[in-house]
């Protein structure tokens, strides 16, 4: 972590996050289901405001219950828009009928939690069944479905039945299934909240493969903070049916807005105190005491050598008490608490220092 | 121990009879799963809000079928004589039994296979909406192939029941099995005869599950084959 990073080859505005036609557009969308019998009608989602640039990943948080996967099956036309316009390419699909929605669907990709793979098929039929649908001539299924286990890595497994996969496995059915008919947008609906963490990684990584290497475009939904911070350009923070944080996934990690955003990005670049000066921390000083510090070291400053630099500029011992440095949407950050002597001026020079390096720093408390 | 105490002549009428229900058993099944097959999955996708969500049809259908299972086999029997004579040109003997025997079996096993149906997992109805598959699709190539191993269980149990009916329609002149039993072995005394019918009838119900039981199991691939 001591040499000297450039901000361009971090990626940082590398990437092309604001392509001026995005391939899927919300305007002010609502949904609502109507009320049974007298009783009023059930509001899913309300002022629904949202861009997926070509090319993107873009993940849509919430907790269950905020509207999210009503979000992303009005993409395909699960479910109909009630208000606002949706626009897929520049065509406004709002009024879009049955007929119209089938053709739209062979061009938009989906992948579910639950693989939803038909337990009667072998791997190779599942991922032909796009293609039957579509009426793609056989010789040409063989080939395409031949093509896509040994992208997902399944090729061996062709003649076998998903009862006889693995969680991970299944997803890649599901993954090669959606790309059947080669289409220019993905949808996955919590693809990887039945899987376990290591499955979970790998199957981001295909995701993320997909992505970069067909130009497919990805939207998301998830309730896993991780997935985001793992493979998303853009994040969408979702609760009661309205989008309450949106923005591109490191500044909405690094500076959230909104108190449900800093609750789900808490988990990823919080740093806790350690369970024993939890007990001891308090508000005011007193003489010999420390002061606890969280640093937040964000783009090119998270690689900096700051801690050696504040004990020989500073000349303060510096205690480190906990951190971590991570990767998010593969740009480093990092979190860190430390605490130095409290006395006038150490504390101040420390302080100082900081803000010349341009690092947020928090007092959190003393501590004897 | 039966060559002794039965005649030959009584042997072959049992082989004959036995003959005659398996005839008839066969083409009401086959008839009745014809019929039963696309109303059973109507019934299934035809409510509110479902694949082919007619209400008001699935209502009549759904009414009509409950109307036929309700009437006991026996009273069917009679009260559809004129619409048998249409059919089968009479109403006495083994193909004029075929008609009631259909007429019960059929909205039984739409019954069944509306339930087979509804027991496929919704989200791979809606994987398959996703991929743009049309409703008949849907029905084609997800809720009746994943159906599949619950179909043919619900057909055993209805080819069962239909052995239990053919035995009835003996007793209205229907021929098989229920036939010879009533006429040798209750209105002739010749309780030899009824125990090698119920014999048959026993070995027959006993093949059929079996068989009905094993292909059910080779169809079901959510089960691992290791």
């Amino acid at each position: 972590m001591n040499a000297p990073v450039k901000p361009g080859a971090l990626g940082i505005g590398a990437r092309p996050l604001a392509a001026p036609d995005p391939i899927i557009r919300f305007e002010r969308i609502g949904k609502a289901y109507p009320g049974r019998r007298g009783q009023q009608a059930v509001t899913a989602l309300s002022g629904i405001d949202l861009s997926v640039p070509a090319g993107a990943i873009v993940g849509v948080i919430g907790r269950s219950g905020a509207g999210k996967s009503t979000l992303i099956r009005l993409v395909n036309g699960l479910e109909k828009v009630t208000a606002g316009r949706l626009l897929i390419e520049g065509e406004d699909v709002t009024g879009l009928n049955e007929a119209g929605w089938r053709r739209r669907r062979r061009e938009i990709g989906m992948i579910f939690q639950h693989f939803n793979l038909l337990s009667s098929r072998t791997v190779f039929d599942n991922v032909a069944l796009p293609l039957e649908i579509a009426g793609t001539p056989r010789a040409a299924i063989a080939a395409k479905v031949e093509t896509l286990l040994a992208l997902v890595g399944l090729a061996d497994k062709r003649e076998r039945y998903p009862a006889e996969l693995s969680g991970g496995q299944k997803q890649r059915v599901g993954i090669a299934r959606a790309l059947a008919t080669d289409p220019k947008v993905l949808l996955c609906d919590e693809a990887t909240s039945a899987l376990d963490p290591e499955t979970t990684r790998s199957i981001l990584a295909l995701l993320k493969q997909v992505n970069r290497e067909l130009g497919l475009t990805i939207l998301l939904i998830t309730h896993e903070i991780p997935v985001i911070k793992e493979i998303c350009d853009r994040v969408a923070v979702i609760e009661g049916g309205r989008i309450v944080e949106e923005g591109d996934t490191f500044s909405v990690f690094t500076d959230p807005q909104h108190p449900t955003t800093a609750r789900f990005v808490e988990a990823v670049t919080g740093v806790e105190l350690p369970a024993h000066l939890e007990g001891r921390i308090r508000r005011d000083g007193r003489p010999g005491d420390d002061l606890v510090l969280r640093i937040t070291f964000t783009g090119e400053n998270a690689t900096a050598p700051v801690i050696s630099r504040l004990g020989s500029v500073v000349g303060v011992d510096v205690n480190i008490l906990a951190g971590r440095i991570d990767a998010i949407a593969g740009r480093p950050f990092g979190s860190l608490l430390v605490s130095v002597p409290s006395r006038l001026p150490e504390s101040e020079a420390v302080l100082a220092a900081l803000k010349t390096l341009d690092l947020k720093a928090e007092v959190i408390g003393h501590v004897s | 121990m039966f060559p002794e105490i039965i005649s030959p002549q009584i042997l072959q009428l049992i082989a004959q009879a036995t003959v005659d229900t398996l005839s008839m058993v066969a083409v009401a099944a086959g008839l009745g799963t014809l019929i039963g097959l696309p109303l059973g999955v109507f019934l299934a996708t035809s409510r509110r809000g479902e694949l082919f969500a007619a209400p008001a049809a699935n209502l009549l259908l759904g009414t009509l079928v409950n109307a036929t299972r309700s009437t006991p086999f026996i009273i069917l029997v009679v009260a559809i004589i004129p619409f048998t004579r249409l059919i089968a040109g009479t109403s006495i003997g083994t193909t004029a039994a075929i008609v009631p025997l259909t007429v019960a079996a059929t909205p039984f096993i739409a019954r069944l296979i509306e339930g087979a149906i509804r027991e496929v997992d919704q989200g791979l109805v809606e994987a398959a909406r996703a991929m743009g598959a049309t409703p008949l699709q849907i029905v084609r190539k997800v809720l009746v192939p994943e159906a599949l191993p619950a179909i043919v269980l619900g057909l055993t149990l209805a080819v069962v029941s239909l052995i239990g009916f053919s035995a009835m329609v003996g007793a209205v002149g229907g021929g098989g099995l229920g036939d010879l039993g009533i006429r040798y072995g209750y209105q002739r005394f010749m309780p030899e005869v009824m125990a090698a019918v119920v014999a048959v009838l026993i070995v027959l119900v006993q093949a059929v599950q079996s068989f009905g039981d094993r292909l059910s199991r080779r169809l079901n691939k959510r089960l691992r084959h290791t």
